[in-house]
């Protein structure tokens, strides 16, 4: 039987929920599939996983998977794809899983294919549509084999509900911790904490670009108005190099895609690479001064002026309701 | 006759518009209105090879002939906004640089060349007096021989890079009963006892290239320094300033094509009465003609540095290009301004910086009705 | 120590509208060329081979590596249109072939935007790998590099055993540019050529593009005159508020 492995992604002992959208991919795909998770004290999250309809949740539970090292990680998810005869590997787009999935791909002499957006059935076959060139182009491509590993955008599908499924089995994958490859070694992760809401799960986020010239600035303008709305924070490459916002708030082609309810960009001009993150939010405001910018030319709603002027105004607006 | 640029040309070319469009492309409506030189994008254009160009690989450059070279300014044009610079950069090349390839010593070469071509040295050019602009050999400068030094006084205007240069081209009279046989030009080293640079002048236009006047006072100069012989300095600067008419404008072709581009994504996105503006037949006509004089311009230029290239006599070719390029460029920039409409008028769409940057271009390397002399003259009015 | 940089042409991303398409080296491998050009000129390392698959018509390409400073250049000579995988295949032998202790290369290219031989190369290898990284030190000895990862959660820092991968992200450093003098001397150094043939590795493309389309375009363009009138159409007619 065809089996489908999707790959779920933990951040700090949680369920990364982006990741769960993969499982939509796989149900659309067709036959039994299961889910797997590595780290180490998994019994809980492994329990908060067995209603979405899988065959079976498999936990790969080690100290010397602590830490999400990709050799370590790849070496074990390529065991496990092996053992259950996987024909489909999935995770959802992430630095996580394209870390390690391309690796896993390498280890099962598989081909992958990057960023699915959409099924699509080819003379009967199935082919994957995903974005090329900054999602400027979608491309539609067959794999040829019968292993493919695959990452799925997570703006491209649904979240699957939890309550839909019977439970099922939870079933723990033996692994050998000292035999596993060691030649990377986890040093230090930035602990950010925030009260935001994540930038690939929020149902508003604002984003700033250069002009709001310092972080100060970038912080009571774009994070206030965030905050009044619930919002997250984005920032385009400029910003995040300009030091205005951390790398992580980066949208874009080489950072994150977002697809919120309402993505407010400030003083963003629209470069392809920020409008290939921000394309399928369902509401986008652009606040700019320059008319001409090519971000209005996308924008549900635009608003041409000094933001310096406008954003205060518009947190006042929304804080009175 | 091949109109192509062959693979090498154009790899070339290539590599200066990346350059021009990653490096050079920076913000300028404030550093024209404070007319502020950038030292950092001089130094990338020395350190990338423009300043060297034409020069001989022995002395820093990389050999290059005319045709290449004014392309590569041309796509420098074509990129960065910064006409300022690109005039101080034309003044070091045309001015400075030129003249010491012909003129200069083996000694003079090795000393100040590679310096220029890097952009470690800044030069320039001191020939226009209060008193003689287009009459330009009725020098009141003096030059006195004593010992082994000469002793200049007097004093210059429209010195451009004077601010900032570390030698500049400097023509005096030292023999004053001869006239123009009696003018000789010199290298005089920014810190020459009794120079004094340091009164800039406000300019309307090309305002990031630094301008002043200069002043001698008992200058001393080792006669080391003497460009040529003693009493050559009209021809010294004959040649370079046929040199300079030819390719001076080059980067301009290239900013017209610039604002070309602009106007057109302009009329195509600004809509009127429901219609792209680019779709009115007035707005039409004036890209149509924009367009034309560019690609006439651009021929010429092309055409004047292909023959300087052969080695022939660009005398009438040189002041043709200067005349046509520099008023194609001022009435680009007026239908470009036209266009725009009331916000080509404004400051922040940064087209009305480029008409005051144009006007410059009729007045300096001899001005509009100097040129029509001159092409008069070879024509036997 | 021996660096070797594969990198890719690409149409040149900054290109404008109309322009003729150039080509250009992939952004993230000119980030791992400078960063192999950096530790060089700590001294950290003694020859950087940069790296190509493609047709003569990348030679171009091959020139600007040249002109940056690659000590050497080859080309594998395939004018295929290979997937990640197939690469990541004649790479592990080109690699095993020049024997680098350092394999530096962008995270992704920008026309393709796949992310997947660098990690691809590690699992062929066996050997460790930092991904996404922004910066780079090599330590204990130059037998370890310690590298920080730009992650969807903020920066992690590992440090990986030698021979090992790298794959750079957008902030591990500003590429310099390519000087006219500078090409002019990579006009004279030779560029390698290989087959696939003479590397002995005989691959095939498992991944096809069947068809490319454009996505649907977004109608976007009203305009609102103030915050009063933005606040009305997101609350009555986006219902967003």
């Amino acid at each position: 039987m065809a089996e489908t492995l999707v790959l779920i992604e933990l951040d700090r002992q949680q369920v990364k929920r982006p990741s769960l959208h993969a499982i939509a991919l796989a149900r659309e795909l067709g036959g039994e599939y299961a889910l797997l998770i590595l780290g180490s004290g998994l019994d809980e999250i492994a329990a908060s996983l067995v209603a979405y309809g899988a065959s079976a949740v498999v936990v790969a539970d080690d100290p010397a998977l602590a830490e999400p090292l990709a050799d370590r990680y790849a070496s074990v998810v390529a065991d496990v794809a092996r053992q259950r005869n996987v024909k489909t590997l999935l995770g959802t787009s992430s630095t996580f899983s394209k870390d390690i999935l391309p690796r896993v791909a390498a280890l099962l002499d598989a081909p992958m294919v990057t960023d699915v957006l959409a099924l699509e059935k080819v003379d009967g076959a199935n082919a994957y549509r995903r974005p090329i060139n900054a999602g400027s182009m979608l491309a539609t491509v067959k794999v040829d084999g019968d292993l493919r590993v695959l990452t799925a955008r997570a703006t491209a599908f649904e979240a699957p509900t939890a309550d839909a499924a019977p439970p099922c089995p939870v079933e723990s994958f033996k692994l050998d911790g000292a035999g596993l490859p060691d030649g990377m070694q986890f040093i230090s992760r930035e602990e950010r904490i925030s009260d935001r809401p994540d930038l690939t799960e929020a149902r508003v986020v604002v984003s700033g670009g250069r002009p709001l010239k310092d972080p100060e600035t970038f912080e009571r303008l774009i994070g206030g108005l965030a905050d009044a709305l619930g919002g997250a924070v984005g920032a385009t490459r400029a910003a995040v190099d300009a030091g205005m916002a951390p790398n992580d708030y980066q949208v874009g082609q080489t950072g994150k895609v977002v697809a919120p309810e309402l993505y407010i960009a400030i003083g963003i001009s629209g470069a392809i690479q920020h409008l290939a993150g921000i394309k399928d939010s369902r509401i986008i405001v652009a606040i700019n001064k320059d008319p001409d910018a090519p971000i209005f030319q996308m924008a549900t709603y635009g608003l041409v002026g000094d933001l310096h002027q406008i954003v205060p105004q518009l947190i006042e607006a929304i804080r009175q309701g | 006759m091949d109109f192509s640029w062959s693979d090498q040309q154009r790899e070339l070319l290539d590599a200066v518009s990346r350059f021009a469009k990653e490096q050079l492309d920076y913000d300028m409506i404030e550093a024209d209105r404070n007319a502020v030189f950038n030292h950092e994008a001089w130094k990338k254009c020395g350190g990338f090879g423009i300043h060297g160009l034409l020069v001989s690989e022995e002395y820093g450059g990389l050999a290059q002939d005319p045709i290449t070279t004014v392309g590569a300014l041309e796509r420098l044009g074509h990129a960065c906004k910064d006409n300022g610079l690109l005039f101080s950069i034309n003044a070091h090349m045309w001015t400075a640089i030129i003249p010491l390839v012909y003129n200069g010593t083996e000694a003079q070469k090795k000393k100040f060349l590679p310096g220029l071509c890097n952009g470690s040295l800044i030069g320039g050019n001191a020939m226009s007096e209060p008193n003689s602009g287009s009459d330009a050999f009725s020098l009141a400068t003096t030059a006195v021989k004593k010992g082994a030094k000469y002793i200049l006084n007097g004093s210059k205007i429209f010195v451009t890079n004077g601010p900032i240069a570390d030698v500049l081209l400097v023509f005096a009279s030292t023999d004053k009963a001869k006239g123009a046989a009696g003018i000789s030009a010199f290298l005089v080293e920014k810190d020459a006892p009794g120079l004094d640079l340091s009164h800039k002048i406000e300019k309307m236009g090309v305002r990031t290239a630094p301008m002043s006047e200069v002043f001698f006072t008992d200058c001393e100069v080792p006669e080391e320094n003497l460009l040529g012989k003693e009493g050559a300095g009209s021809w010294v600067f004959t040649r370079s300033m046929t040199w300079e008419r030819g390719c001076i404008l080059a980067a301009s072709v290239g900013t017209m094509q610039r604002l070309l581009e602009r106007c057109i994504r302009y009329a195509n996105e600004r809509k009127q009465g429901g219609q792209a503006i680019g779709k009115f037949q007035q707005v039409a006509g004036k890209i149509v003609d924009m367009k034309m004089r560019i690609e006439n311009s651009r021929h010429m230029l092309y055409q004047c540095a292909w023959a300087a290239g052969h080695r022939k006599a660009v005398y009438l070719e040189a002041a043709m290009t200067k005349l046509q390029i520099s008023e194609s460029w001022v009435k680009c920039c007026e239908d470009a301004i036209q266009i725009h409409g009331g916000y080509g008028y404004m400051v922040e769409y940064e087209v009305e910086r480029e008409l005051r940057d144009a006007i410059g271009s009729k007045l300096y390397s001899g001005t509009s009705e100097i040129q029509r002399n001159i092409i008069a003259s070879l024509l036997g009015l | 120590m021996k660096i070797v940089v594969p990198f890719k042409s690409v149409p040149d991303p900054y290109a404008g509208a109309g322009e003729a398409a150039k080509s250009v080296i992939n952004p993230f491998d000119e980030i791992a060329i400078e960063e192999a050009l950096r530790i060089r000129e700590r001294g950290e390392a003694s020859e950087i081979v940069g790296v190509t698959i493609g047709p003569p018509a990348v030679d171009e390409q091959i020139r600007s590596a040249l002109a940056m400073g690659v000590d050497r250049a080859l080309r594998i000579d395939d004018a295929r249109a290979l997937d990640p995988y197939a690469i990541a295949r004649i790479l592990r032998a080109l690699i095993e072939k020049e024997t680098p202790q350092v394999v530096l290369m962008g995270k992704q290219a920008i026309d393709d935007d796949s992310n997947q031989v660098g990690q691809m190369l590690a699992g062929l290898l066996g050997w460790p790998q930092a991904t996404f990284v922004s910066k780079i030190e090599l330590i204990e000895n130059k037998t370890r590099l310690q590298c920080s990862r730009e992650t969807d959660g903020g920066i992690e820092v590992i440090a990986i055993t030698l021979p090992a991968i790298v794959t750079t992200d957008l902030r591990l450093n500003e590429p310099r540019y390519v000087s006219l003098p500078g090409l002019m001397k990579a006009r004279k150094k030779p560029i390698e050529v290989f087959t696939c043939e003479q590397l002995g590795v005989s691959v095939a493309p498992l991944t096809t593009t069947l068809s490319t389309s454009r996505p649907p375009k977004r109608s976007g363009g009203t305009r609102v005159e103030s915050v009063e009138e933005l606040m009305v159409k997101l609350k009555q007619e986006a219902k967003v508020l």
